[in-house]
């Protein structure tokens, strides 16, 4: 369907990965961040 | 406002209006007014997202929201990533491949033309009415503010931008956006500069997030376990989960995700933005794109408001921060306790700032967190205490039927400091951030109305073919209509107050969930037919309609973000069995 290059990582799911691992980061940054200054 | 703000502030405006008509003057046909021909990069894709989600009101609200609840809102925004993931695998490139106008034109393939009529229908009503009242919201800010008359603040934060929006479509919405974010994250990045640089020497950004985390400002995540008033994940807390608490991890990670899901996958608003990229990458890539910059965003957007909390922590804090409300105290029978109280407020600010800049025997001003805690436990905290029993006294007045005043003043909180300590010109730049932001979102909107109500209705029902040029002069015509209503609605809900901004979610909650049914039906399950589909959506849509009756009356203490799932997951179970029941009669 999509015949185009997927950018930077070839696949699309290198992609998803990138963006839910960075959601589980920021996740983590805000609780260390909730924590520390609690 | 000086004249340097208001020549700021005009230029800028004009400015947006002018490049819009300039760049949307190619537009000539129906695929370039609402697709922009197909043409544009993935980078105006996430601006145009971007600016479409951010209305006025974010970057009035939720700094406020920062500064008396704390930074929990982020989590909202939680479940918006995986969305953007789900919405990449499966609904995109089915949007793309059917090279669609609008969302609800593959719900006629898949289904059949009531099902799209019914939900092309309650986009219109929803996205009409709601739009409306996000042109108030901001207006009866900024004109309680700045003693503007509201009519005329509805009408510029309304009006102006049906010029560009109608002479150019989506192709100006896309241009006008991206100018318009650069501008926005200009003015906020000043604003939080200048926060930072009127703070007593000495004290920075970690000061800052200390005085945040020792207010209970820094309340990021939540579990939604805390007692109620939300103490942040390290406060521990006691009893069950809080089903009417609306922003923790649960709910902004499940309710998040539905809600977003929804908006970006099945919002004419949102889907005609991606619909313009030049090719199912570039979509794909503005979506992901948004995934990963949205929370950071947010993020900021809430740290700016415990900054200001930092800064009036060294800065005396009005007393009330909406100085309408205040006028409107002088003139009821609370006149002079008012003037009492006020007087007391004042010397009890001056004695608490002086207390916090002289706290060091060094001489050296220190926050909170650092101070000496003795002093912190007896004398400071008693005098926020002492502070928080005179505010909410303003706040009781205000709430008593023969003064009928609003007594939720945390959307004012920005603006005022805003108004009260950046230099002139600043005022006027970060007043038109706030126009700025409230166009980008209200001309996406326009423009998907206008590409619904042409597209869906009346092409779809018209007896005669209508040829390129008519198709084109009506779409115009449609924005227009579509721009005078919703101005005409924010003329009349500008009567409802601050309860405005909490309306515009909760209308949004109401449909969102049985539109996303629709479509998820739509696209996994494909054994179940329109019939069933439709049926299910009626119920569902009444179904929760009652719920936000019983949940406003206090009988079901649910959240309006569960909404969202109460209807996606309903239309999803009695379709499939209806489906079972229809198979079984035949």
């Amino acid at each position: 369907m999509d015949k185009e290059r997927v950018p930077l990582f070839g696949k699309w799911s290198y992609w998803y990965a990138l963006v839910i691992g960075f959601l589980v980061v920021c996740m983590a940054v805000f609780y260390f961040l909730t924590k520390h200054f609690s | 406002m000086s004249p340097i703000d208001w020549i700021v502030l005009v230029l800028t405006l004009g400015g947006i209006i002018a490049y819009g008509l300039y760049k949307g003057r190619s537009t000539k046909d129906l695929d370039g007014y609402f697709l922009s021909n197909r043409s544009v990069p993935w980078y105006m894709v996430l601006l145009g997202i971007m600016g479409t989600q951010a209305s006025a009101v974010t970057f009035l609200s939720a700094p406020g929201q920062a500064y008396t609840d704390g930074m929990r809102f982020v989590q909202y925004y939680f479940g918006l990533p995986l969305a953007m993931v789900v919405l990449c695998i499966t609904f995109v490139p089915v949007f793309h491949r059917l090279k669609v106008y609008t969302a609800y034109e593959f719900l006629e393939r898949r289904f059949d033309l009531k099902t799209r009529t019914l939900t092309s229908f309650l986009f219109l009503v929803q996205r009409g009415l709601s739009t409306g009242i996000s042109i108030s919201a901001p207006s009866i800010i900024l004109s309680s503010l700045l003693g503007w008359d509201i009519v005329w603040t509805n009408i510029v934060m309304g009006g102006l931008v049906i010029v560009y929006t109608v002479s150019g479509g989506a192709r100006a919405v896309a241009y006008t956006q991206q100018l318009q974010m650069i501008i926005i994250f200009a003015g906020m990045t000043i604003a939080g500069y200048i926060v930072v640089h009127q703070l007593p020497k000495g004290v920075g950004l970690t000061d800052i997030l200390h005085i945040g985390g020792k207010a209970g400002k820094l309340n990021i995540i939540t579990t939604g376990f805390e007692h109620r008033g939300g103490g942040g994940a390290a406060s521990g807390g006691h009893g069950g989960f809080d089903w009417n608490d609306r922003y923790n991890l649960l709910s902004g990670v499940i309710g998040g995700f539905f809600l977003a899901l929804s908006y970006f996958g099945t919002d004419q608003s949102q889907v005609g933005r991606y619909l313009t990229a030049r090719s199912l990458t570039e979509s794909r890539l503005g979506l992901l794109m948004n995934g990963l910059v949205k929370i950071p965003m947010q993020f900021l957007i809430l740290l700016l408001g415990v900054m200001v909390f930092a800064f009036y922590q060294f800065h005396k804090e009005p007393i009330f921060f909406n100085q309408t409300q205040v006028r409107l105290l002088e003139h009821s029978k609370y006149k002079d306790s008012l003037a009492v109280l006020s007087g007391r407020y004042d010397a009890m600010e001056a004695q608490r700032i002086a207390t916090l800049r002289t706290a060091d025997s060094t001489g050296a001003v220190w926050p909170y967190a650092i101070v000496d805690p003795a002093l912190v436990d007896s004398h400071l905290v008693a005098l926020d205490r002492e502070k928080a029993g005179y505010k909410a006294t303003v706040k009781r007045w205000l709430d008593d039927k023969t003064v009928d005043g609003d007594s939720n003043d945390t959307n004012y909180i920005f603006l005022r400091f805003v108004t009260d300590y950046l230099p002139a010109g600043l005022i006027g730049l970060l007043i038109a951030v706030i126009f700025l932001a409230a166009w980008g979102s209200i001309a996406a909107t326009l423009n998907s109305l206008s590409s619904c109500t042409i597209v869906d209705f009346h092409k779809r029902f018209a007896r005669s073919k209508l040829s390129d040029q008519q198709e084109y002069k009506l779409s115009q015509l449609y924005t227009l209509l579509w721009g005078v209503f919703c101005v005409a609605v924010a003329q009349l809900a500008y009567r409802l107050g601050n309860s405005l901004i909490e309306a515009v979610n909760v209308l949004g909650s109401l449909f969102y969930g049985v539109i996303l049914g629709i479509f998820l039906v739509a696209f996994y399950r494909k054994k179940t037919g329109g019939q069933a589909v439709f049926i299910s959506a009626v119920i569902t849509e009444t179904g929760v309609i009652v719920l936000n009756v019983l949940s406003r009356k206090g009988i079901v203490p649910l959240s309006f973000l569960w909404f969202n799932v109460v209807g996606a997951i309903g239309v999803v179970l009695l379709s499939e069995l209806l489906q079972l029941a229809m198979k079984k009669k035949t």
